[in-house]
């Protein structure tokens, strides 16, 4: 007789003592099909373990003797049948360098067909099949005209596990440059393995609110999690699987915090604008104490919710909203409305398909999520940018309230500049800070240079290119392109549309 | 409470966890020489004053000699 008042899955989890489930992460691709075959950059985000609870089994024992007699039986249909135990794969520590054709996880081995099937051999004997992306692609070590055909990649190499060149003879002639990237691969197959290693994940337990007068130092990462309460991570593999999460809302807060590590003097990266730009936002950030409180007299004039875009949001819409919440902890007394608006912002996010019909008061069929905190209000559109700024449906832009993230954009990448070329000019209209990042240096100076020309110079520039103290450390594999690795928001920098300031005129 | 709560930034013989040793990393120089400057100035405000107290020499005062005959009674 089933226990009247646990459910039966409950029931069953405590049985069996609360295994961690991982779901698998799902590689999510820039949809974008152009002709040149441009390698997209694809975002994963995993999604964390609950933690193991310990959990007294007790109270299921009391509750069977007691509810024997008069129990109504499920109705038919609504029965619960125990699911079948998926076989598991179960990785030590020092198992988790598997080439990945010959992985033990699944996943990963279809990743490597994937692989094989997409990305082709980096050798300069081979003809070039696109044009090169950067001065580091290999595409631009291959002559466009002579040389044999394309090959897809099939040899893996030995060191690092991935599937990398055709044969084993371009791997051994390409060593040097292979070699550059090699260490890296072979830490991203490690780190690949380890998801699935069904260890517990003690990074993703995250800490909850902590008292304001704690202040949160942002110096670098270790300071961060350190005055942050996070439990200590001592190991790399674990810092670097839990800052490939945190590196989203921790980079915008490094930059709109008052003790942010970008300042104006030399070498802080932050202009004069930038100052003026963020102080405007962290009067709103760090508000005074008003003397508030629950009960009438406490009654106060609140200010309305800072709202963050998220323009042309991909993977960072599916992250798990604990990861979102960390941003709230960081402002306290502030409310928060992040807005993921993009094509793609449903990415890896198919379970909440269909989206909302678009009625009159949800003219976008926007998904709102408003119950996952009294702080914090996420909603997700699937429409362009520049679509729902014509239609005002988020004006009045405030400078004090308003910011605008840009994880990754790519506005000067060739796949995704005709995208951005008619958001970019409406951006810059509403005179908010605009914060990017980058996957590389170079990456981030081509949409620098991007903007300015296609603005005619009408930016003023608020953080200068450079380095995220608060990047992913974990460096992600691009499936279509093995030599390409990249870490999420390496590089950070912000703009804004130039403000002009009244002058007098001499009389 | 069962046990006292326990910092994960010290491992179960109290010393400093790699995390810990990492999160301290920027400050160790500056620390270093403010806790030099600090021992530095104790123990010269420790030497000043000693010097400063220590028993003076009395050696060019001539003492005078013990009188060689008692008083009369």
């Amino acid at each position: 007789m089933p226990p009247s008042h646990t459910c039966q899955r409950c029931l069953l989890s405590l049985s069996n003592g609360l295994r961690p489930q991982l779901r698998t992460s799902r590689i999510s691709l820039r949809a974008i099909a152009s002709a040149s075959g441009q390698p997209t950059r694809p975002s994963t985000a995993p999604q964390p373990l609950p933690a193991k609870r310990r959990v007294s089994t007790t109270s299921k024992k009391d509750q069977s003797t007691a509810s024997e007699t008069a129990l109504p039986r499920t109705p038919p249909g609504l029965e619960f049948r125990k699911p079948e135990p998926k076989q598991r794969v179960l990785l030590e520590p020092n198992n988790l360098f598997h080439p990945f054709s010959n992985s033990p996880v699944p996943e990963i081995r279809q990743r490597a067909a994937f692989q094989k099937q997409h990305a082709y051999c980096p050798h300069p004997d081979h003809r070039q099949t696109r044009q090169p992306m950067n001065p580091d692609d290999a595409e631009a070590k291959k002559s466009p005209t002579a040389g044999s055909a394309p090959a897809h990649v099939r040899f893996e190499c030995p060191d690092c596990g991935v599937p990398v060149y055709c044969s084993e003879e371009h791997w051994a002639d390409d060593y040097e440059s292979h070699l550059e990237v090699c260490d890296t691969l072979r830490q991203i197959n490690e780190d690949d393995h380890d998801l699935y290693s069904g260890r517990r994940f003690n990074e993703f337990e995250y800490p909850g609110p902590q008292m304001e007068e704690a202040l949160v130092n942002m110096t670098n990462w270790d300071t961060f999690l350190y005055s942050r309460e996070f439990a200590a991570i001592n190991n790399d593999r674990p810092l670097r699987q839990a800052t490939r999460l945190l590196t989203y809302p921790v980079t915008v807060a490094s930059v709109l915090h008052e003790l942010s590590p970008y300042n104006i003097r030399k070498g802080g990266r932050l202009t004069t604008e930038g100052l003026k730009s963020l102080s405007a936002l962290r009067y709103t950030l760090h508000p005074p104490r008003t003397g508030g409180g629950a009960d009438v007299k406490g009654l106060r004039l609140n200010p309305p919710a800072v709202r963050i875009f998220i323009v042309g949001a991909r993977a960072e819409s599916s992250l798990p909203r604990l990861v979102w919440a960390q941003l709230n902890y960081l402002f306290p007394r502030v409310k928060f409305h992040i807005i993921f608006i993009g094509p793609e912002s449903m990415a890896n996010r198919d379970d909440e398909f269909p989206l909302p019909p678009r009625t009159p008061s949800n003219p976008f069929g926007a998904i709102v999520e408003d119950r996952i905190s009294p702080e914090l209000k996420i909603s997700t559109f699937v429409e362009y940018y520049h679509t729902m700024h014509k239609a005002g449906h988020f004006y009045p832009y405030d400078p004090y309230f308003d910011c605008f993230m840009l994880f990754h954009p790519g506005l000067g990448h060739p796949a995704s500049s005709h995208e951005w070329e008619e958001t970019l000019p409406l951006l810059l209209e509403t005179k908010v800070p605009i914060l990017a990042t980058g996957y590389t240096e170079w990456d981030m100076q081509r949409d620098l240079k991007w903007v300015e020309e296609k603005m005619g110079g009408e930016v003023d520039l608020l953080l200068e290119p450079g380095e995220n103290k608060f990047r992913s450390l974990r460096w992600d594999l691009n499936d279509l392109d093995p030599q390409d690795v990249s870490c999420g928001n390496w590089g950070l920098w912000a703009f804004r549309g130039k403000r002009y300031e009244t002058t007098r005129k001499e009389e | 409470m069962p046990i006292l709560p326990r910092s994960s930034y010290y491992d179960k013989n109290y010393k400093q966890s790699a995390a810990l040793i990492r999160a301290r990393q920027p400050f160790l120089l500056k620390n270093i020489a403010t806790g030099a400057a600090i021992v530095t100035f104790t123990i010269s405000v420790y030497a000043f004053t000693i010097k400063a107290v220590s028993q003076d020499e009395f050696s060019d005062v001539k003492v005078p000699d013990k009188p060689t005959e008692p008083a009369r009674a």
